[in-house]
């Protein structure tokens, strides 16, 4: 599938092979063209990349790329971008779609969604309208806005990508190693749209609507593979209008329970067989006598496969969920006993402080 | 999000609704694109018509670690086959070997599902559930398919509440060998196993990662969302269907024949070898015969034959027609679904190490190694062997390459020189022995004569690949000299430590006398080596190849746990870089590659008595040298503490570094 961008020029090419030809083959292409001259898609994506900016600020070093994409949201110059390395500097520049440059300065930023809001002084500017985004499903063609790569120079508009929304979800980003705050709700499109520079740029629909800002570059921790995420709009509106006013105060971030471990399976009466290689099925080995394990009915040679509904691959897995449990909380187990699945619930038990 | 019609409503009359609701869209919103929004109506009526028959598939244990890949443990996707619960995915998932493996149904049902049958050709794996009712998926005749066409990649492992959506068009028919069609929709681990559907909602194919070079599970994955994606036409899968569901393994059929020449501009099928007790040497086929056609299609070019015997299996027979001199032959014979791993020969001499700016003239003997050919025939340290049968052997190189293509119990005369007289004895060779030399003088190298002003860094330093930013540690002796080759070592590091200093201390005496150049890559994250870090480790040794004086028969990469894994993957996947790989505590965790006379490697296994995995270490050693015919060696020693190597495996190790050039 191709934007029809450009007029295609046969008539040299044409013009030797007869009048006739030449005649009928202009004749078409002149009315082809006035038709996309027409094209809503086309005039959505020229409305589009005037809101779009290019900033540039701290990085150049190592991998990290001292470039990035904001967009407008406000007709004073109010710019929304992700919360990174780029904005560390001192001096953050923002060169517009018609290449007009303004320093920005950070007004408020957002750790826990990845946001960061900009300032520049203008005014009169093209911008989105933050009341008015939309969402779309998986199937539904979409149009991604960002200066990947530093392609755009000056007034050179920003790259648009085409492609589809694969899936909305949650975001499961690799622990430990891509760590990401952001963990609610996204996008994923089948376009590679988060490449280096691409993070603050957005997502639309083939109208031009707001869908979201795109992601960082960023590994699926549960296929190891790149993944290409956008934050819908809804999600940041009420946090940049909350920045934008002067009215937000930024969250700290919670106390992280690392592997808290106040539960183990032994806990429940449940004994594992020996955990000898990095992924140990949780197979029961047995079950001890008067615990809360045998009055469920566990077995020996169960395998627990779902711990309150998420899928325990591991001794290790097994051991992280009981460990995140709490006094009093319900615990499920989804146990496969030959070639069936049982369920089994048990109350988490109060323990003895020590 | 589902359209709740998707289930009930006939085709027909739901893409006439379609059609009809597209119409009426296209009027109240007149400013909206319309063929665009047609089309994307289009594409999620179509993931909404094969939605019930795409199912989740989650699995639960299995190895971490696949080959290079470390294995995602997230889930996967399966297609409906039949409606009393068969369903088939990509062998991909499955690679970990898990142990238990879980159905989610596009209604949230969820069920435990056994492995009814894999298809190696294919890369398919059937599983079955114990339900009925499914929906299963329609096919599209493969004659309808055309390139360019509209092509959906469906998925279910993000939201269970919808398939995942990728869109694209068939890119190519009768990829990999007749086997696939190609597609650019983005095909991943996310969708693996899913079908690829056309714009009615009917299945192209089943999603696989294949690569038309290799052949594992993991083939092709690292083209994941790259564009190139490809799926087994359903056409083919529904074909082969009750042989699955009956449980026969389906596998290539195999010839048992090489070519001089693979690739895409390789000419006419001249035979260069014939493997011994294979389907070819059984019926008869002879080396330099040329293949002019099989299975009734003519062969002009080795691609050609790819192309007829890609979508065979094992047990299927063919028919070969031969040009043999002036002769034609045809002969008939069953494809074969394993070949009898090939043996590479053995002289037991270890060439000398001759200074650089020396030309060899023949191969002279440096040391005579015990219990071998060379001993039994009386060949004698400084003999220079200069022929086997009636090819000349210039270098040390050659002389290999002859030596490894014979095979043990062959016999050949071997002509040399004995203080410039010629002579020549019948020597029959063996296999390479499982033991390391139990001693062996080292190779002297002579200091520089005088320094250099600039000089290469020796000692220890540490480097980068230009443009990159992956660092590795290097040891050169203090007293390299450039005239002459060094041993290289490339130190996979375990988890969470590069070993550096101990590395170091450890190494660096038996660095200075045997002339052993150590290269230590450090893993982007400490914690773990990722697939991609192959091709670092590569650069790192290339690097250092290239400003170096560093011998080719005597580069290494040896690893510890983690790092022993990774040294596998790595020595495996660069064969013509690594003659010798080193595992440390590290059993193999995938199915090697054939033992190849063109890339003669020499493995080393190393493990303490007490570190759990010296069992598995152990049947390594002994699948690796019994199944495979690769010549291994294993060290075990029986210290109870410390985590790397004890001094005497160490010394052992070194010892057989040293001794990795002998032929």
């Amino acid at each position: 599938m191709q934007f029809p961008s450009q007029q295609r020029e046969p008539a040299s090419t044409r013009r030797l092979r007869g009048a006739v030809t030449f005649l009928s083959a202009t004749l078409l292409l002149a009315a082809v063209h006035r038709e996309l001259r027409a094209d809503p898609v086309h005039n959505a994506i020229e409305t589009v990349q005037q809101r779009v900016v290019k900033i540039y600020g701290a990085g150049g070093i190592a991998n990290l790329h001292a470039y990035g994409t904001g967009f407008l949201v406000s007709s004073e110059g109010h710019i929304v971008t992700v919360w990174s390395h780029v904005l560390d500097g001192d001096v953050v520049t923002i060169v517009l779609d018609d290449g007009r440059r303004y320093y920005g300065k950070v007004l408020g930023a957002e750790p826990q969604l990845d946001l960061a809001v900009l300032k520049i002084d203008a005014e009169n500017l093209p911008h989105f309208d933050l009341g008015e985004s939309t969402t779309a499903g998986p199937g539904a063609r979409v149009l991604g806005f960002s200066n990947m790569y530093e392609v755009a120079v000056g007034d050179e508009p920003v790259s648009v990508l085409r492609g589809v929304v694969t899936a909305r979800t949650n975001l499961t980003a690799r622990r430990g190693r891509f760590e990401v705050p952001y963990n609610g709700p996204v996008y994923i499109v089948d376009a590679i749209t988060n490449n280096p520079g691409a993070a603050g740029g957005v997502l639309t629909t083939y109208d031009g609507e707001l869908l979201g800002m795109i992601g960082r570059e960023l590994q699926n921790t549960e296929s190891n593979t790149w993944v290409n995420y956008v934050m819908p709009i809804q999600q940041l509106a009420d946090t940049v209008e909350a920045i934008i006013s002067g009215d937000f105060s930024r969250t700290d971030e919670p106390p992280e329970e690392n592997d808290p471990r106040r539960y183990r399976a032994l806990d429940f009466g449940i004994i594992l067989v020996p955990d000898v290689i990095y992924r140990t099925p949780a197979f029961i080995d047995s079950v001890a006598a008067g615990s809360l394990a045998e009055e469920v009915g566990l077995r020996p040679d169960d395998l627990i496969v779902f711990v309150n509904n998420e899928l325990v691959q591991s001794i290790r897995m097994l051991q992280t969920q009981l460990g995140r449990l709490q006094a009093e909380d319900d615990l499920t187990l989804i146990v496969r006993r030959g070639n069936s699945l049982v369920s089994v619930t048990m109350r988490v038990p109060r323990k003895n402080e020590e | 999000m589902r359209p709740s019609t998707s289930r009930t409503a006939g085709r027909p009359r739901y893409l006439l609704l379609l059609l009809l609701a597209c119409a009426a869209l296209a009027r109240a919103t007149p400013a909206r694109a319309q063929l665009p929004a047609l089309e994307e109506q289009a594409f999620q009526q179509a993931a909404a018509l094969a939605d019930p028959s795409v199912v989740r598939i989650e699995t639960v244990g299995g190895l971490d670690v696949v080959g290079n890949l470390l294995t995602a443990t997230g889930p996967t996707t399966g297609a409906v086959v039949s409606e009393d619960g068969y369903i088939i995915t990509s062998s991909f998932n499955f690679a970990s070997r898990p142990a238990s493996v879980i159905v989610t149904l596009s209604d949230d049902r969820r069920f435990p599902a056994e492995v009814v049958a894999t298809d190696g050709s294919k890369m398919l794996t059937l599983l079955k559930i114990d339900e009925d009712g499914l929906v299963p998926l329609q096919a599209v005749p493969k004659s309808e398919l055309r390139v360019g066409q509209w092509a959906i990649a469906l998925g279910r492992t993000y939201d269970n509440a919808f398939p995942s959506v990728s869109v694209g068009i068939i890119s190519a028919l009768d990829r990999i060998w007749g086997r696939a069609v190609q597609t650019d929709a983005k095909v991943s681990p996310v969708n693996y196993g899913g079908p690829l559907v056309d714009i009615e909602g009917r299945a192209i194919g089943v999603l696989v990662p294949l690569s038309p070079q290799r052949q594992e599970e993991t083939a092709g994955v690292e083209w994941y969302d790259g564009g190139i994606g490809f799926a087994i036409p359903m056409e083919d899968i529904y074909a082969i269907l009750d042989r699955l569901k009956s449980g026969e393994e389906l596998k290539p059929g195999k010839l048992g024949i090489s070519f001089e020449q693979m690739g895409p501009l390789a000419g006419q099928a001249r035979i260069d070898r014939v493997r011994p007790t294979s389907p070819a040497d059984e019926a008869g086929l002879l080396v330099d015969d040329v293949i002019t056609s099989a299975d009734g299609k003519p062969v002009r070019r080795i691609p050609d034959l790819q192309h007829i015997l890609g979508p065979k299996y094992a047990g299927e027979e063919i028919s070969v027609t031969v040009r043999r001199g002036e002769e034609e032959i045809e002969v008939r014979l069953t494809l074969a679904a394993e070949l009898k791993p090939y043996e590479s020969g053995y002289l037991g001499i270890l060439p000398t190490r001759l200074p650089l700016d020396k030309t060899p003239e023949g191969v002279e003997i440096r040391e005579i190694l015990a219990d071998s050919p060379a001993a039994s025939a009386g060949l004698q340290p400084r003999d220079v062997v200069t022929a086997i049968g009636d090819a000349q052997v210039a270098s040390a190189i050659e002389l290999l390459d002859q030596v490894g293509r014979m095979q043990p119990g062959e016999s050949e005369a071997v002509t040399y020189l004995r203080g410039g007289e010629e002579a020549t004895v019948e020597i029959e060779f063996a296999a390479i022995p499982d033991t390391v030399p139990e001693s062996l003088p080292t190779a002297n190298i002579p200091a520089p004569e005088e320094a250099d002003g600039d000089a290469l860094p020796t000692g220890r330093f540490t480097a980068t690949l230009p443009g990159g930013t992956e660092e590795y540690w290097a040891y050169v002796p203090q007293q390299y000299n450039p005239n002459y080759a060094y041993a290289m070592l490339v130190w996979l590091h375990p988890a969470g430590d590069t070993m550096e200093a101990s590395m170091m201390r450890l190494w660096q005496t038996h660095c200075d006398r045997r002339g052993i150049i150590l290269v230590g890559p450090k893993a982007a994250d400490i914690n773990n080596w990722t697939p991609e870090e192959a091709e670092f480790v590569r650069g790192a040794a290339e690097q250092m190849i290239e400003l170096y004086s560093i011998d080719p028969a005597r580069v290494v990469v040896h690893g510890h746990a983690a790092g022993g894994q990774f040294a596998w993957h790595v020595g495996f996947k660069y064969r013509d870089l690594f003659p010798g790989i080193a595992a440390s505590a590290a059993p193999l965790q995938q199915p090697p590659p054939d033992n190849d006379p063109d890339f003669r490697q020499q493995l080393h296994l190393l493990c303490r008595e007490s570190d759990p995995s010296h069992p598995l270490v152990t049947q390594t050693a002994q699948a690796l040298r019994e199944q495979f015919k690769f010549p291994v060696t294993l060290s075990v020693t029986p210290e109870e503490d410390g985590q790397y190597l004890s001094e005497e495996s160490l010394e052992r190790l070194a010892l057989w570094l040293d001794a990795i050039d002998r032929i």
